[in-house]
């Protein structure tokens, strides 16, 4: 990249070309993370608004907590420490003017998928879930976490996560078969 | 074939969710075949993780406003680790202009001894640059045609009598507004300037607690450019992404026009 040199020996500038390549700081990883923390911190929560809210507390608490990270796996880090918020928070609602609205709010209108109603109601059945079965099935289903790696995350047994995953999605059926949105295939 | 372990439920989620190997998902097949009930539960649940996945798909896609809330979370955490506030700010920023060339690491300020005024300057002006120099609708707070009123109100949240709006008409851009943002930890002033191609530069005014006067200073990180100097207890920062000349040209004109 272009750094140039300083010419007037500026402190804390320049002289950081030379290092052979370190590994992306934990800022970068962060930030190369906000994409699919935002995507879990949607569908964990109702509304846009709340969802901008739930990354921005996330990545708050990552940066400052980023002593306690201990180098390892920073994806499952960041997944935790949202997990953990959504879980454990009792959160106002519109408590502070959120940044990224109108952004979302663009986001959610080209995110309209090919049957808008089929997904309106996915969505719908969402808020039917206890929270921790929904945490656990997004997870899994959209964020493509093991088992195993969930476990660790909300710090319970593997058992206890595939009976929270069985929940969310044998009431997810139920409730789609229901209002019949996933169209079942043909019985025999 | 291990056909006499029988087949699990979390061998079945296993399964929907592409956990098993080869071996394993053979044997799970040989079950459903022969269970058409789980076959169709299995099904279903494929289905609900492809509606899923499609739903919020739209949501993993990198924003314009991923820096602005790097930057805010670090400011934040300014509040609990304040030693650790100007680098963190300072390296989102970096950081964020790493990704957008599509590097992230490689000139990180990995770790800077404490700051000063000076050191946090041009990364504050860098920072302050991104924000807003990209914000279509509101880049600034007070747009040019209340400039008499912009210079008032910044002048005395910043305590500068007679603060003065640089005008760089001559270099070929108009002033689009100002803003009041923290600078070090005080208030501060932001003007913008754009010219007839759109470009963009930002001026900073900052408080410099030291009382200092620098000659002109010169930063930069992957093409965002900053001049900066301190005259007396206020500090500059003219940034832009534009040739060094140019901005040389406008710091210059600015540090003649800032009453001195």
């Amino acid at each position: 990249m272009s750094q140039s040199p300083d010419p007037n020996d500026a402190p804390g500038h320049g002289g950081r070309e030379g290092t052979a390549s370190p590994p992306p700081s934990f800022d970068a990883q962060i930030l190369a993370l906000l994409p699919q923390l935002r995507r879990y911190s949607r569908s964990l929560t109702r509304s846009d608004t709340e969802s901008e809210d739930l990354l921005q507390d996330c990545v708050e608490k990552a940066l400052t907590h980023r002593s306690q990270w201990q180098g390892a796996n920073i994806r499952a880090w960041a997944y935790k420490i949202m997990t953990n918020l959504h879980l454990n928070a009792r959160r106002a609602i519109a408590r502070r003017p959120s940044v990224g609205i109108e952004e979302a709010e663009t986001v959610a209108a080209s995110a309209l998928p090919s049957d808008p109603l089929a997904r309106n109601r996915l969505v719908q059945a969402l808020e039917t879930l206890p929270k921790e079965a929904r945490a656990v099935l997004m997870l899994v289903a959209v964020e493509g976490h093991s088992y195993q790696e969930v476990a660790d995350m909300l710090a319970m047994p593997v058992g206890t996560v595939m009976s929270r995953l069985s929940r969310a999605r044998q009431m997810l059926r139920q409730k789609l078969q229901e209002e019949n949105v996933i169209h079942l295939r043909s019985p025999r | 074939m291990s056909e006499s372990r029988p087949v699990s439920e979390t061998d079945l989620h296993a399964y929907a969710d592409g956990f098993l190997g080869e071996a394993e998902r053979k044997r799970v097949e040989t079950h459903l075949a022969e269970n058409p009930e789980a076959a169709q539960m299995v099904a279903d649940w494929q289905a609900q993780n492809d509606e899923l996945r499609g739903a919020f798909a739209p949501y993993a896609t990198p924003r314009p406003s991923d820096l602005a809330l790097l930057s805010a979370g670090s400011a934040a955490s300014r509040a609990s680790a304040p030693s650790r506030l100007a680098m963190a700010a300072a390296a989102a920023l970096v950081f964020v202009l790493g990704g957008l060339a599509g590097h992230f690491g490689p000139m990180l300020l990995e770790k800077t001894p404490v700051m000063t005024a000076m050191d946090a300057l041009p990364n504050e002006a860098r920072n302050a640059y991104l924000i807003y120099a990209s914000e279509v609708r509101h880049p600034v707070e007070v747009f040019a045609d209340q400039e008499a009123h912009l210079a008032t109100w910044l002048g005395k949240r910043l305590s500068i009598t007679d603060l003065k709006v640089p005008n760089l008409q001559t270099i070929g851009f108009k002033l689009v507004g100002g803003r009041l943002l923290p600078v070090a930890d005080k208030p501060g002033a932001m003007f913008m300037y754009e010219d007839d191609a759109g470009r963009r530069v930002t001026v900073l005014v900052g408080r410099n607690g030291e009382n200092k006067t620098t000659s002109f200073r010169f930063a930069s990180a992957s093409g965002i450019e900053t001049f900066y100097w301190i005259d007396g207890d206020l500090g500059y920062a003219v940034t832009g992404d534009i040739s060094r000349d140019l901005l040389q040209k406008i710091a210059e004109e600015c540090y003649r026009q800032f009453p001195s």
